[in-house]
Formats: structure tokens, C-alpha cells, sequence
């Protein structure tokens, strides 16, 4: 589903983000990234997303090369990936069910299939009756539910997400990862970037570690390693 | 672009016209001052224009003939001068008609002061062509051209008048174009100074609509839209103004120069807007387009 075979990225003026980088992430798995803010993820988020691309190695999503496609194609490529990030992003001048529409608009969705899905997607995060409301009148857990509504607007076949519980409490951090348990049993591939010790340490699912943009541990039933821990907080 | 990328682009365009509240309004209001002086300008230059080819028209040279000269010699000349694309016009006066227009002119309601001459006419050998020229820049060839026939006895014409007149169109023209060209350069800015703003203001919705995997078409759509909407309302608004001021100004001016009443020859305001009106709503929406897509343009690097 995801393959990166030894991806470095340089920036200009040396500096190695990512060095010889090369995992695989199967269809339906569920993975926690971890690392030291600086040690990559952000660089290896935006390289899946075709924002940058990478100073050698390749990035196979869904068995395709993206460094190969057209620009035009790159649009294709990011409606098979639902991203969730720690500030949610949600438009504050739209309503909860605006904000989800949204994400079908610009791709193009006939009016009447957004009509049916949006309701379905809003009941699915749990935020069935907030279609009116607008998101400074939400909660942070329900403005994170609207960003994974809107993430999987057009049915990705992987959801990536950026810290999802950055900005949440312990309460509201375990309600978006049990949805996200969730949208992972109903098929979907789900990449999680985080530095929440306890969600990982709790959840038991594949661990990959990086440190100073190279992998520096992949645990099929990982926990957070300790020493990174230790240096993170 | 599809016409679900159109429809959703004229919806959002729209909304966001009306989102963005007073941002809209001094966008709108930049196109609209551009366009007014556009317009100010269009129209003080096709009037001056106007005028002096009325003007033209009405200065050009006299030629008198040697006295044996026929009318039918006269005519033929007359005909090779119509022939001529500097010719706008030649009048045939003969010497009888010279005389009644003398007489009208001269003697007007005291006739009886004209007994004297009987039938005599004093002007019998001044029959004359009165040639009037369309481009005054050509008046000394075709003076040339005239002395050299050999019927032809005297040629009079307003040489100075036409210096100036020439002087006048040549400045009017290069002064529009120098004002044009820097007019439409400052809309440029001013508008993609605008847009960018707007653009700014709404970072956050084109990077969502990027990651989303909305198309470049379906990011550049509605600002597209939008610009161009800011700049047709904008250019309206001068347009409206135009037309119910025009008329009026027009006659104040009549009013305030009425010893110049023979050469403030005005065009009228339909004349003028069926030139204005593609002029201001195309410059309007192409400021706006243009001003948009440079801008919008430097956010879709993907």
C-alpha cells in the first residue's frame, strides 16, 4: 500500500531531513510514527502528499510511483489519502456540514451523492444534529471528528494523520483513536503521527521510530522506546 | 474546465464576493477609479478627436483658376481630386454662385444697394474649388500637386491653422497612449494587490482544498470568477455614472465656451458607449482576471 525503498531527502544547504528511509505499510494495517519533533515525520508527511519531493529513492503509493506522475495527477494521488492534522484546519466561517461537504465540492462530487454522504460521515464521527453548528462553537475532540469526516469524504484507502491528538485531553485523545480503530477495521490503512506515549504504549499496534531521519526501530507490536521517550519529554 | 469545475466556481466566486464584505467593496472600488479614468479619458480623447476632424473638415485650401479655364476643365479637376484619399470633400463654386453667396453675405436685407450692378458679376472669373481635406498632414502635397496644373491660377491655404491642428493631434494621441499604457499598469498592480490580499486571507481554505486533491482548475476557479465580477461591477459603476452625467457636462461646457460654440462639436452618448461599454467591461473583468491569475497562480506550486 505504502512503499518508501531508501528515500533521502536534503534540503538546500545540507541538511538531511530523511536518510535512506525505507519501510512498507500493507493494506489495512494500523501505524503509529514516533520520533523527536525534528526527526523527519513532517518532511515523510508531506513527501506521501507529493509537496516535496524526494532527493533520491521512491515513494510507491497503491504500487505507483509518485515521483513518476504528471503534476496534473498529483490531485488524483491526494484524494486516495485522508489527512488529519493537529489543528484540525477546519473554515471557520462554515458550518459542520459546509466544512465535510466541502471536501466533495472540490472533488467534484455530484450535488445529490453529497447530500447522502455527508450526513452518513457525520453520523460515523458521532456528530449526528452539529451539521448547523460552526467550529468555534465545537469542542476541540468534536472539531478533530469533523477533520476525520472531511478526510474521508471521498473514501481514501489511507488516512494519514498528524498528530491528531496534539491539541486534545486524555479524555478526548482516546475517543479520536477509538475512531479511528474504527475507520481502520472498516478496511482503511491508517498512518498515525504522534508523540502520545500512553495511546501507543496502550494500543499495541506496529511502531515505526524515527530518529534523526532514519528509522530507528520497526515494532510490529511496538511501544514507544524508552530512551526516545526519555528525550522527547 | 467541467461544468460542475464552472457551476462550483460562479458559486464560490459569488459567495466569496459577498464573504469578503468590504474587501470586495475596495477592490471593486480600485477597478471602479481605474475605469473611470478610462472612461474620462476615452472620452475627452475621441471628443478632441472628434472635433478636430470636424474642424479639418471645414479648413482646407481654395483654388482659383486662370481666365480662360471652362467649367467643364474645373469638373474634371474636381473629379481627380475626389479620387485622392486625403480628399474629404471638394466643392464646385461657380462664379454665380460665388456672387449670391456674396451678395447674401454682404448686402443681406438691403438689397436695393445692389441695383447698380444690373446683371454684372463682378466675380465672374472667380469660380473655385473648395477642397476639404480629411488628413491635414497631407494638405502640402496635394498644395503641390494643385500648383502644378496649368489651369490653376492661385492656390490659398490656412497653412498655419494646419500646423496646429497637426501639432494638437499628434500630442493628444501620444499623451493617450503614454497615459494608457501607465493607467492599465497601475489597475494591474492595484487589483493584483487586492487579490493577493484575498488570497492571503483564504491560505488556509486553498491548502485544505490541495490536500483534498481538489484540481488547480477547481482552486483558480472561484478567485478567477471572483476577479472577474470585481472588475465588471466595478467597471459598471463608472459606466453608469457616464451616462447620467454626460449629457450634462456636455451642455455646461456649451454653456461656459459659447463664443466657441462652432468648433465644440460634442459625439453623442450612445456613439460613445458602443465603444465605452466593451472598453470598460473588458478592461474591468481583465484587470480582475489578470490580477487574479498572476496572484493565485504564485499558491498552486504543486
Amino acid at each position: 500500500m505504502i512503499r518508501l525503498e531508501n528515500v533521502t531527502k536534503e534540503y538546500p544547504g545540507g541538511v538531511k531531513a530523511l536518510d535512506q528511509v525505507s519501510f512498507k505499510i500493507n493494506k489495512g494495517e494500523f501505524v503509529f510514527i514516533v520520533g523527536d519533533s525534528g526527526s523527519g515525520k513532517t518532511t515523510l508527511f508531506k513527501l506521501l502528499l507529493r509537496e516535496i519531493e524526494a532527493s533520491s529513492g521512491a515513494i510507491y503509493i497503491e504500487d505507483v510511483d509518485i515521483a513518476r506522475i504528471h503534476k496534473s495527477k498529483v490531485p488524483k494521488l491526494r484524494r486516495s489519502l485522508g489527512v488529519v492534522f493537529q489543528d484540525f484546519r477546519l473554515l471557520k466561517d462554515r458550518t459542520v456540514y459546509e466544512n465535510v461537504a466541502f471536501a466533495l465540492e472540490v472533488t467534484e462530487t455530484p450535488k445529490s451523492v453529497i447530500r447522502k454522504t455527508v450526513p452518513a460521515l457525520l453520523n460515523m464521527v458521532g456528530l449526528k444534529g452539529y451539521e448547523k453548528k460552526k467550529p468555534n462553537q465545537l469542542s476541540g475532540g468534536e472539531q478533530q471528528r469533523v477533520a476525520l469526516a472531511r478526510a474521508l469524504a471521498n473514501n481514501p484507502p489511507i488516512l494519514l494523520a498528524d498528530e491528531p491528538t496534539g491539541n486534545l485531553d486524555p479524555q478526548r485523545s482516546w475517543a479520536i483513536i477509538n475512531l479511528l480503530k474504527d475507520i481502520n477495521l472498516r478496511g482503511t490503512t491508517v498512518v498515525v503521527i504522534t508523540h502520545d506515549r500512553e495511546i501507543v504504549n496502550t494500543m499495541k499496534k506496529r511502531v515505526i521510530t524515527i530518529q534523526n531521519g532514519r528509522i530507528a526501530r520497526d515494532d510490529t507490536r511496538g511501544e514507544y522506546w524508552h530512551e526516545l521517550t526519555h528525550s522527547t519529554i | 474546465m467541467s461544468l460542475r469545475t464552472l457551476l462550483y466556481s460562479f458559486s464560490q466566486g459569488i459567495q466569496n464576493l459577498f464573504k469578503n464584505g468590504w474587501m470586495s467593496v475596495v477592490s471593486v472600488m480600485t477597478i471602479a477609479v481605474n475605469v473611470f479614468v478610462i472612461v474620462v479619458f476615452y472620452t475627452v480623447v475621441t471628443n478632441i478627436g472628434f472635433m478636430m476632424t470636424e474642424f479639418e473638415k471645414n479648413i482646407g485650401v481654395a483654388v482659383f483658376f486662370q481666365d480662360d479655364t471652362t467649367e467643364a476643365q474645373i469638373l474634371e479637376l474636381k473629379a481627380m481630386m475626389e479620387k485622392r484619399s486625403e480628399v474629404y470633400r471638394v466643392e464646385y463654386i461657380s462664379a454665380e454662385a460665388a456672387w449670391e453667396s456674396f451678395k447674401d453675405k454682404y448686402f443681406g436685407q438691403r438689397q436695393e444697394l445692389l441695383a447698380g450692378f444690373g446683371e454684372d458679376n463682378p466675380l465672374a472669373k472667380s469660380a473655385s474649388l473648395q477642397i476639404s481635406l480629411a488628413d491635414i498632414s497631407k494638405q502640402g502635397t496635394l498644395v503641390q500637386v494643385l500648383k502644378s496644373e496649368p489651369i490653376v491660377r492661385y492656390v490659398r491655404e490656412t497653412r498655419d491653422v494646419t500646423y496646429v491642428v497637426e501639432a494638437l493631434n499628434k500630442l493628444v494621441t501620444y499623451v493617450s497612449i503614454g497615459l494608457l499604457i501607465i493607467l492599465i499598469l497601475l489597475a494591474l498592480f492595484l487589483i493584483s494587490n487586492t487579490i493577493r490580499l484575498a488570497v492571503t486571507l483564504r491560505n488556509e481554505e486553498i491548502s485544505i482544498m490541495r490536500y483534498i486533491g481538489a484540481r488547480n482548475m477547481m482552486i483558480r476557479g472561484p478567485f478567477l470568477v471572483e476577479g472577474i465580477l470585481i472588475g465588471l461591477i466595478g467597471a459598471s459603476i463608472p459606466l453608469v455614472l457616464f451616462y447620467y452625467t454626460y449629457p450634462e457636462v456636455v451642455l455646461q461646457i456649451q454653456k461656459s465656451y459659447a463664443i466657441l460654440s462652432d468648433y465644440l462639436i460634442f459625439l453623442s452618448r450612445e456613439r460613445i458607449l458602443q465603444i465605452l461599454i466593451p472598453i470598460a467591461l473588458g478592461s474591468g473583468a481583465g484587470i480582475g482576471y489578470m490580477g487574479s491569475r498572476i496572484t493565485v497562480g504564485k499558491y498552486l506550486k504543486v
